[in-house]
């Protein structure tokens, strides 16, 4: 979807995106020539549809920083976390039965991020009851190396 | 007044780069993977996951580097079958390791996330409308799982798809036609006429139809090690096909329009093995595995030759195996 600017007819440029509310996404869009600005506001089908190609609306400077918790929108806002689904809360979360969660260094949450976003949660979860049983108090490279090794990756 | 294609990019929204990135992600991530393989049939309950994964484990035998990618994210089997419920998806320094088989079979099966109480489910405000985005929210996750997963060097690797003549055409659109395509069905007049359909979709699109597998070709009885008919509906394999497949050549089409790779009885040693997770090797030397092994060949006969894949050994895998000449 592109803008156009009717009376300068010139494309118009992506300026802000607020944070999701009830499934609706506010993108403001300005005309480099006049500064006219105009925002599209979507409605949550339109919203979906749009999430559902795995992307991201805006650059990551202009895009908002907080959402609220559980938008399942949050996603597709660069800098905002995604609220997790049903399919991402295995095991309770962070405080479910695997326990409260474990600290895990920088590099380790590197390693974490390259996870898909969907899945990851569930990754999480998972190598943290891994380092548990082992005795760890943090998730390290070394965990993530010794669960490769055990299950033969 | 300006036109869509006279404005150049999107203002800012990137929305077609990050698609555009999504796409590059993925066939880097495949760079490495000789064959891409899809198992699909217009029909549920044919036997395609286990088909796939002992056609996996054939492929293995022969000395074949094989993964699968279990793509039936909402009745996903291949966990189980396969052993690597249990597993944990792990990070490695460039990508996300991919659990393996006993027999060295990578598999990627939302059966190891998900609990099998549990469904598929993505977070949407806009509930209640899932059939305007769902699909393409599953196939952005599969985008996903090949641009993050560790493929490496592989020969194959075989897709395990959902059932529906629709999601062949969607997955051949996906994938693009570097995939071939090999459908399943059983000797019933209503699953070969479904599986017919299949062929049909299939036949506008560009990526090649291999062929098909007859699976329940039969019964085979452990008692008197013979095989008996299991469906008496359904026209099967003719006697002049099942004559040529004992001489070692190719069975007759028998009704497709497409070549037949093989067909293959039905073993409820196989089905019980399959709910255990043992590794498909221990029904080797079957009929049941000499069925998939001969499948297993002419596959690799029906498949055009590529140049090999990198022969590198994956971070903290095994060293390829070469594959056989």
């Amino acid at each position: 979807m592109k803008f156009l600017c009717v009376p300068c007819d010139s494309p118009m440029t992506l300026r802000t995106v607020s944070p999701p509310e009830r499934g609706s996404l506010s993108v403001v869009y300005t005309c480099p020539e006049c500064g006219y600005e105009i925002a599209m506001l979507t409605n949550a089908y339109e919203t979906q549809i749009v999430q559902s190609l795995g992307v991201r609306i805006g650059p990551a400077e202009t895009a908002a920083k907080s959402a609220g918790a559980g938008c399942p929108f949050s996603a597709m806002i660069p800098g905002v976390d995604a609220a997790p689904a049903a399919a991402e809360r295995r095991d309770g979360g962070p405080d479910g039965v695997g326990g409260s969660a474990l600290d895990w260094t920088a590099a380790a949450e590197a390693r974490l991020a390259r996870v898909p976003e969907f899945i990851r949660p569930m990754a999480r979860t998972g190598i943290e009851r891994f380092a548990r049983e082992r005795g760890a108090s943090e998730v390290d490279e070394r965990i993530l190396d010794a669960a490769r090794e055990f299950f033969g990756m | 007044m300006k036109r869509y294609h006279e404005i150049a990019g999107d203002g800012g929204s990137r929305v077609l780069e990050q698609v555009a990135d999504q796409r590059a992600r993925i066939a880097e991530g495949l760079a490495g993977v000789r064959h891409l393989v899809a198992v699909g049939s217009g029909k549920g309950g044919v036997g395609k996951s286990t088909l796939t994964l002992q056609l996996a484990d054939a492929l293995t035998a022969r000395g074949l580097r094989v993964a699968i990618l279990d793509a039936d994210f909402n009745g996903p089997s291949q966990a189980r079958m396969a052993g690597v419920q249990e597993a944990l998806v792990v990070p490695g320094t460039e990508k996300v390791a991919l659990p393996r088989t006993r027999s060295g079979i990578a598999v990627f099966s939302m059966g190891s996330l998900l609990s099998e109480s549990e469904a598929l489910d993505f977070a949407s405000a806009a509930r209640g409308e899932s059939q305007t985005w769902r699909a393409t929210r599953e196939f952005a996750l599969l985008g996903e799982i090949l641009a993050s997963f560790e493929w490496g060097a592989l020969d194959l690797l075989l897709f395990d798809l959902p059932p529906g003549a629709e999601r062949i055409v969607q997955y051949a659109d996906y994938l693009g036609p570097r995939t071939s395509f090999l459908l399943v069905t059983i000797p019933s007049a209503v699953a070969r006429a479904v599986v017919g359909r299949s062929v049909a979709a299939l036949s506008k699109a560009p990526n090649t139809l291999l062929g098909y597998v007859e699976n329940m070709s039969g019964y085979y009885c452990r008692d008197c090690h013979a095989v008996k008919p299991l469906f008496t509906s359904g026209p099967g394999p003719s006697p002049r096909s099942v004559r040529q497949e004992r001489a070692g050549g190719a069975a007759e089409p028998a009704g497709l329009g497409i070549p037949c790779l093989g067909t293959v009885p039905f073993d409820p040693e196989l089905a019980r093995q399959c709910d255990l997770g043992t590794p498909p090797a221990a029904l080797r030397d079957t009929p049941v595995g000499r069925s998939l092994d001969a499948i297993a060949r002419r596959l690799l006969d029906s498949l055009t030759p590529t140049p090999a894949a990198d022969r590198t050994p994956r971070e903290h895998g095994r060293p390829g195996k070469e594959p056989e000449p």
